[in-house]
């Protein structure tokens, strides 16, 4: 019967754990996790495999950033992870089982906020994966292809700290922009819509910098979510070098901290609207 | 606390249009109770006002004597119904009940209870998608059931089932009734809830018509009823789905002509 201030309750906790038991409970989310993993070590394997240190600037030895080229499978495997994490708020408007889960537990923030961290540490643990392995296959394929010490290139191992950032940075680019997709896929209820909003926040910006006055590149790409946030694959080396160019114009961390910001801003607004909407 | 539910003055507008307007009732324990009227009468607009799922625009709803959205343990206090297809399709029927048990504390062995209850033991493994519209309805009221509440609210719970299942499912609501518990069910046809409800809550265009026991609807009580047939041995159906055609004449949003009038299809 009706409990007092003792006993069980619908709280944090339960929510999470329901939150698990729906995420582990589909096949898309195995399918989501087997694509982000594959996508990202098989077109990074890609991109190792079809650069070479002929061509390049004979003047600028080693100015490719071979840690950054065996983590780029990223820019296609974001793709699959705002699939996955969108659609894990929009399937539950599209069945109706979102006021299943409203009743379950009235308390809808508490409710989106479980599933943001379920669908983000999800997301953070085979992103980890996925750098791991993309960066552990990328390095023999670069070597092969004549990135050695010779032509300027030391190789490179997770003990340097600029290639640990990179790596487990890459992971949590991928979380947090899973967090981003949670909170779209809250405010816009519709799995089409939310997809291209966030994908679209992604690559018009990068689009955009082949028609945008050269003055406006760097604020552009500073503030976007993906050229900041994937500023964190840089390692240092390049860092100086192309910031010298002025190509990547925002620092490893502060960049991850502005795509945490939009991420931040799309659960803020998907907090305030969950309440006050009907379901 | 008694298992009650109350409405007490439920307003809900869309737009320009009054879904439900000023709505009181109680809902008692130990009887079910029905919600009919006409389609777009606004019966699932008040389920979900109930459920806390829409916000009111004036009035409020309470479940044992608390607004929805102040239970500490929702699916303890209240079971619901709403709609047969909210589950995700690729989830399997145990998996569903296992996320909601969580939600609520609820122990594991609720799951293969209420399973059981509803005759999908043997299909608990498969996916739901695969599954037929009267069995989805039993998934939902299995998950309506998970936490043994004291109050039941179900949206047209015999849509899409067989004559068996109907048959079963009124036996259910009478049994749940009969261990004390509040139990409220709407329908458009009032011939579904015969033999099944104590007593009605008719409404149309968001109004309240008739709260009324079907007897007394029988013997003519309420606003213009059609008293004549009431007379007739034991209530035949046809007099009580006259009655509850009359009390709604004036209430349905689509009414074909003369001639597709006949009160008994």
């Amino acid at each position: 019967m009706s409990a007092g201030w003792r006993g069980p309750r619908a709280g944090a906790v339960q929510a999470l754990r329901a939150e698990w038991t729906k995420l582990r409970s589909v096949p898309a989310s195995g399918w989501a996790a087997v694509a982000t993993v594959g996508l990202t070590v098989l077109l990074s394997a890609f991109v190792c495999g079809s650069v070479s240190t002929r061509g390049g600037d004979p003047a600028h030895p080693g100015d490719e950033d071979v840690v950054m080229l065996s983590l780029s499978g990223v820019y296609l495997s974001q793709i699959a992870v705002v699939a996955l994490a969108v659609t894990a708020v929009t399937s539950e408007y599209a069945s109706g089982m979102i006021r299943v889960s409203f009743l379950a537990n009235p308390r809808r923030r508490v409710v989106l906020a479980a599933k943001a961290a379920v669908v983000g540490a999800a997301v953070l643990a085979a992103g980890l994966v996925a750098s791991l392995l993309s960066f552990s296959a990328g390095q023999p394929i670069l070597a092969g292809n004549g990135f050695t010490a010779a032509n300027g290139y030391p190789p490179t191992s997770l003990a340097d700290p600029a290639a640990l950032r990179a790596v487990a940075g890459s992971a949590v680019y991928l979380a947090l922009l899973a967090l981003l997709s949670v909170g779209a896929g809250a405010v816009l209820r519709h799995a089409a819509g939310a997809i291209t909003t966030v994908l679209g926040l992604l690559f018009v910006p990068l689009v955009a910098l082949s028609f945008l006055p050269e003055r406006l590149w760097e604020p552009v790409q500073r503030f976007a979510p993906m050229t900041a946030g994937l500023a964190v694959q840089s390692t240092a080396g390049s860092l100086e070098l192309i910031a010298g160019r002025s190509a990547r114009p925002v620092g490893p961390w502060a960049g991850l901290g502005i795509l945490a910001a939009w991420a931040a801003a799309a659960l803020l607004l998907a907090f305030a609207l969950v309440e006050r909407r009907d379901a | 606390m008694d298992a009650t539910i109350e409405a007490d003055g439920l307003t809900k507008r869309y737009g320009r249009v009054t879904a439900v307007d000023r709505l009181s009732f109680t809902v008692a324990p130990g009887r079910v109770t029905g919600l009919v009227g006409p389609n777009g009468a606004g019966k699932s607009t008040t389920m979900r006002l109930l459920l806390g799922l829409d916000r009111p625009d004036a009035g409020a709803a309470r479940v044992n004597g608390r607004p929805y959205r102040q239970l500490r343990s929702p699916l303890r206090e209240v079971g619901a119904l709403l709609h047969a297809s909210a589950t995700h399709r690729g989830r399997r029927a145990r998996d569903h009940l296992l996320w909601m048990a969580r939600s609520n504390d609820l122990p594991p062995r609720r799951v293969d209870e209420a399973l059981e209850l509803v005759g999908l033991s043997e299909v608990a493994r498969r996916r739901s998608g695969g599954f037929s519209l009267g069995m989805r309805q039993r998934l939902g009221i299995a998950a309506a059931l998970l936490g043994d509440p004291p109050v039941l609210i179900f949206d047209e719970p015999v849509n899409g089932l067989d004559p068996e299942g109907i048959r079963w499912i009124r036996g259910l609501l009478r049994s749940l009734a009969g261990e004390g518990r509040a139990v409220l069910v709407s329908s458009h046809l009032l011939r579904e809830l015969e033999g099944t409800a104590d007593h009605l809550l008719v409404i149309g265009r968001g109004r309240l018509l008739a709260d009324t026991s079907v007897g007394e609807l029988l013997r003519g009580r309420g606003p213009g009823a059609a008293g004549q047939d009431a007379a007739a041995p034991a209530g035949g159906s046809s007099s009580l789905e006259a009655a509850y055609l009359e009390l709604t004449r004036d209430a349905v949003d689509y009414q074909a002509g003369d001639a597709g009038l006949d009160p008994e299809p």
